[in-house]
C-alpha cells in the first residue's frame, strides 16, 4: 500500500508484536500459550509486514532458504533433545530423570526441558505460517491485485 | 419444567452438538467450496467446545499455580487435547485452501455444480 | 536396548524425511539408495521385534517416564509387530518399483517431494499401529490423511485437484467423527489410554449406556469412512483414477488396512465382548460387510477405466476383512489378518502391473488389453496370478484366506455367510476373467512376425516378480505366517 501513515505505524508496531510473541513462547510452562500461540503471533507480524510493504521486500527478509533451515532445524533440535533422554535414562523425551534442572515452580528457569521445546516449536510454527502465506499469495502477483507487488 | 431445567444445566453440551450438526449440514449441502471448508472448521470448533465443557468445574479457577492451597482448579487435560486439535484443524484448513486456489486457476469456478459439469465434459472429450 | 526398537524405527523414518531435502543438490540416485538402505534397516529391526515379542510378550513404552494414566504409551504386541513388518516390507517393494517409474506424471525436479511424503506416511503408520492411546491415534490419523492426499495429487493435472478436494472433505468428516467419539469416552471415564478406558468401561457401562452407544457409533462411522467400508466408500475409486500407480498401490494396499487395525483395537480392546453383544454390533457389521462384498463387485463390473475397477474391487475385498472381524471369534480374526496381508500383496501386484502397462502402452480402458501377453509376458502373468488369487483359485493366497473365512463362519453356526462368500467370488470372475483371456488371445491368427517383447525398466519388473512369488508362496505354504497370526489372534481373548 502506498499510504504513509500505515507504513510508519506498522514500522513502529511490529517490534512490539514480536516481543509479545517471544514473551508468550518463553513463558510456556508458567502461563497459558506456549509454542503454538507464540509462533502464530510472530508469524502474524511477518504477514503484516508482507501486506503493508509488498511481497518482494518480504521475500528478501525471509527467503525460502531460511524457511527450509528453520523448519528442518526445529524438528532436528526437538528430536535431539528427546534423544538425550533416550541415552541418559531410558525413555524418549524424559524430562526430570534425564537430569534437566527443575528449579522452583513458577519461576522462569524451571521445568526442565519444556522451555527449550517451546522455542523450537515457536520457530517452526512462525516459519510455516510465513512460507505458506507467501506461497498462497504468489499466484495473485501479476493479474488481479496490483496492490501487492 | 424439569425439561427446561435440564436444558439450562447442560446448555454447553447441547450447544456443542448443535454446532457439530450445523457444520455437518454446511459441508454436505452447500455448493461453494469455501463454505464447505468453513463448515469443517465449525465442526472442529464444536468438538473443542465439548471438551472444554467436560473439564469445567463449578467455581474453579484457571489451572495456573497459586499460593492459596484451598482453591479448585479446573481440569487441565482437555486444554492440552484442544491445543493439539487446533493445530491439526488449522493445517487441514490451509491444505484445503491451497487446493481451492489451484482449482480456481484450472477451472475458473469454485461452485461444485459447475465443476462437476466441466469435469464431465472433459471426460466425454477423452 | 530392544525395548527402544519401536521408537528407533519411527525416528529413522523421520530422519530420512528430513535429510532428503539436503541431498537435493547431488544426483538423484544417492537419494534413492539412501532411502532404500533405511527401509532395509527398519525391515530387519521389525523381524527382530517379531521374534522378541513372540517369546517375551508385549513391549510397553511410556514416553518421558510419565505414568500411563496421564502420559502417552506405546504397546507393541504381536499383531502390531506383524502388521508393522507387512507394511514396511510391502513399501520396500513398491519403493523399488517407483525407482524405475520415470515419466508417469511426476516431473523431474519434484522427485524429492514424493519420497519425503512417503517417509512421513511410514512414520505416521508405525505410530498409529504401535500406540495405546486414543487421542494419539487421532493425531497420527490426521498426518496420514493429509500426506496421503498430497501423494495422490502429486501429478499437476486438472482432474487430480477436484478428486483430492472430495477426498479431503470426506476424510476430515471421518476424523472429526472419531474425535467426537474420543471426547465422549473421555467424558465417561476420564482417561484416554486404552487399558485404563477398558477397565473403567467394563464396570460402569450400565449407567452410561447412552454415552457409550453414541461414542461407539461415531467411532465406527469415522473409521468406516477412512477404511472405505461399504456405505462410506465413495472417495476410493475417484482417488485411484487419477493417481500415479505407486501411490494407488500404497493407498489401496496399506493405508486402508491400517485403519482396519485401529478398528480391531477399538472393538476388542476398548469395548470388549459384553458391550458389543448387548448392542448387537456383530449383526450390524455382518450386514454391512455382506452388502459391501456384493455391491462392490457389482459396481466393478460396470466400470470401463481399469483403475476404477480395481478400486471397486478393493471395496469388496475390504468387505471380506470386515466380515472376518464381525464374527467375533479368534478364527475369524485370524482370517481377517491373513486376508489383510494377502490382499495387500495381490492388490499391489495388480496395480503395479497395470502401472507397467500404462507406462509402456498408455492405455487405460479395460477393453484395450487385447493381445498384450505376447508383448509383455512377465507383467501379464503376474497380473493373471494376482487376479486368480482375487477370485480364489487354489495355490494362491486368496484361496487360503477364503477357506479360513469359510471355516470361521461354519464354526459359529452362521453358515449362510458361505453363500455370500461364494457368490462374491463368482462376481469377481465376471470382471477379471475377460481381461486375462483377451490378453492371451490375439484376433489375427495368421500373422508371423515375431512379437517384440517390450523392454521394461528392471526395477519395475523385479518388484512385480517379487510380489508374484510372494502370492504363490503364501498360497502353497500358508503356515509360514498362519501360526503366528493365530497366536496373535488368541491374545485378544475371544473364543
Amino acid at each position: 500500500m502506498d499510504d504513509r501513515i500505515v507504513k510508519s505505524i506498522t514500522r513502529l508496531v511490529i517490534p512490539f508484536i514480536q516481543l509479545y510473541g517471544i514473551f508468550i513462547i518463553l513463558h510456556g510452562h508458567i502461563t497459558p500459550g506456549g509454542g503454538f500461540s507464540g509462533g502464530t503471533l510472530i508469524g502474524t507480524s511477518l504477514i503484516l509486514y508482507t501486506l503493508v510493504f509488498g511481497l518482494l521486500p518480504s521475500k528478501k527478509k525471509f527467503s525460502h532458504r531460511m524457511s527450509q533451515i528453520a523448519e528442518s532445524g526445529g524438528i532436528v533440535i526437538y528430536v535431539g533433545i528427546g534423544l538425550i533422554g533416550l541415552f541418559l535414562s531410558g525413555q524418549f523425551l524424559t524430562n526430570l530423570d534425564a537430569g534437566f534442572p527443575i528449579g522452583e515452580p513458577g519461576e522462569l528457569f524451571s521445568a526442565g526441558m519444556i522451555p527449550l521445546l517451546m522455542i523450537t516449536i515457536g520457530i517452526k510454527v512462525a516459519s510455516t505460517m510465513v512460507s505458506l502465506f507467501h506461497l498462497l499469495i504468489e499466484g495473485d502477483l501479476d493479474a488481479d491485485h496490483p496492490g501487492i507487488r | 419444567m424439569q425439561i427446561i431445567q435440564a436444558f439450562v444445566d447442560h446448555i454447553n453440551f447441547i450447544g456443542a452438538v448443535a454446532l457439530f450438526l450445523i457444520g455437518l449440514h454446511t459441508v454436505v449441502t452447500k455448493k461453494n467450496l469455501i463454505k464447505r471448508i468453513m463448515g469443517l472448521n465449525i465442526m472442529g470448533t464444536s468438538i473443542f467446545l465439548f471438551l472444554v465443557a467436560i473439564g469445567n468445574v463449578t467455581g474453579g479457577v484457571p489451572p495456573i499455580l497459586q499460593q492459596d492451597p484451598n482453591v479448585n482448579y479446573i481440569n487441565p487435560i482437555p486444554s492440552v487435547l484442544i491445543l493439539t486439535g487446533i493445530v491439526v484443524v488449522v493445517s487441514m484448513t490451509v491444505y484445503s485452501l491451497s487446493l481451492t486456489i489451484k482449482i480456481y486457476e484450472m477451472y475458473g469456478t469454485i461452485n461444485q455444480d459447475e465443476l462437476t459439469h466441466l469435469i464431465r465434459e472433459e471426460e466425454i472429450h477423452d | 536396548m530392544i525395548n527402544q526398537l519401536p521408537i528407533i524405527n519411527m525416528l529413522i523414518f523421520l530422519a530420512t524425511a528430513l535429510i532428503i531435502p539436503l541431498l537435493s543438490k547431488r544426483t538423484f540416485k544417492i537419494t534413492l539408495i539412501f532411502g532404500f538402505i533405511m527401509l532395509l534397516c527398519v525391515v530387519t529391526s521389525s523381524f527382530f521385534l517379531i521374534f522378541h515379542i513372540a517369546e517375551h510378550g508385549a513391549i510397553l513404552y511410556q514416553f518421558g517416564g510419565h505414568d500411563s494414566k496421564i502420559g502417552i504409551e506405546f504397546k507393541v504386541d504381536l499383531m502390531a509387530a506383524i502388521i508393522g513388518l507387512f507394511v514396511v516390507g510391502l513399501t520396500t517393494i513398491i519403493y523399488i518399483y517407483s525407482c524405475g517409474d520415470e515419466t508417469e506424471g511426476v516431473e523431474q525436479k519434484e522427485y524429492g517431494r514424493y519420497y519425503i511424503l512417503l517417509f512421513i506416511i511410514l512414520f505416521a503408520i508405525l505410530g498409529i499401529i504401535y500406540t495405546n492411546d486414543l487421542f494419539n491415534a487421532y493425531v497420527f490419523m490426521e498426518i496420514i490423511s493429509i500426506t496421503t492426499c498430497s501423494i495422490i495429487s502429486i501429478k499437476r493435472k486438472k482432474e487430480t485437484y477436484a478428486a483430492s478436494f472430495r477426498y479431503v472433505m470426506l476424510n476430515e468428516i471421518g476424523s472429526l467423527s472419531y474425535l467426537f467419539g474420543v471426547a465422549l469416552i473421555y467424558m465417561v471415564t476420564g482417561y484416554t489410554n486404552i487399558d485404563w478406558v477398558s477397565q473403567s468401561i467394563q464396570s460402569i457401562w450400565q449407567l452410561y449406556s447412552i454415552n457409550i452407544i453414541i461414542a461407539l457409533g461415531f467411532m465406527i462411522v469415522g473409521i468406516g469412512i477412512k477404511a472405505a467400508i461399504f456405505p462410506f466408500h465413495i472417495w476410493l475409486p475417484d482417488a485411484h483414477a487419477s493417481a500415479p500407480s505407486s501411490s494407488s498401490a500404497i493407498l489401496s494396499s496399506i493405508i486402508v488396512k491400517v485403519y482396519i487395525v485401529v478398528l480391531i483395537k477399538l472393538l476388542f480392546k476398548v469395548f470388549k465382548l459384553d458391550i458389543l453383544n448387548h448392542f448387537h454390533v456383530s449383526t450390524i457389521l455382518v450386514i454391512v460387510a455382506a452388502t459391501g462384498m456384493i455391491m462392490g463387485s457389482i459396481f466393478a463390473i460396470a466400470q470401463k477405466d481399469i483403475k476404477r475397477m480395481l478400486g471397486y474391487s478393493s471395496i469388496s475385498q475390504i468387505g471380506y476383512i470386515v466380515m472376518g472381524i464381525a464374527m467375533f471369534s479368534s478364527l475369524g480374526l485370524a482370517s481377517a489378518m491373513f486376508h489383510i496381508i494377502s490382499h495387500g500383496l495381490m492388490k499391489a501386484a495388480l496395480f503395479l502391473s497395470v502401472g507397467i502397462v500404462i507406462y509402456k502402452k498408455k492405455i487405460k480402458k479395460k477393453n484395450d488389453f487385447e493381445g498384450l501377453a505376447y508383448e509383455m509376458p512377465i507383467t501379464m502373468s503376474v497380473f493373471t496370478i494376482a487376479a486368480l488369487g482375487m477370485i480364489g483359485i487354489p495355490l494362491t493366497s486368496g484361496f487360503m484366506s477364503k477357506l479360513t473365512l469359510g471355516m470361521a463362519s461354519l464354526d459359529h453356526r452362521q453358515g449362510y455367510l458361505i453363500i455370500i462368500v461364494v457368490l462374491s467370488g463368482l462376481l469377481n470372475v465376471i470382471y477379471y476373467l475377460p481381461i486375462i483371456i483377451s490378453s492371451f488371445l490375439k484376433s489375427e491368427p495368421n500373422t508371423y512376425h515375431p512379437f517384440k517383447i517390450e523392454k521394461v525398466p528392471w526395477p519395475m519388473l523385479t518388484s512385480v516378480i517379487l510380489l508374484g512369488i510372494g502370492i504363490l508362496t503364501f498360497g502353497i505354504f500358508p503356515n509360514l505366517i498362519m501360526n503366528m497370526i493365530t497366536q496373535a489372534a488368541e491374545l485378544f481373548g475371544l473364543i
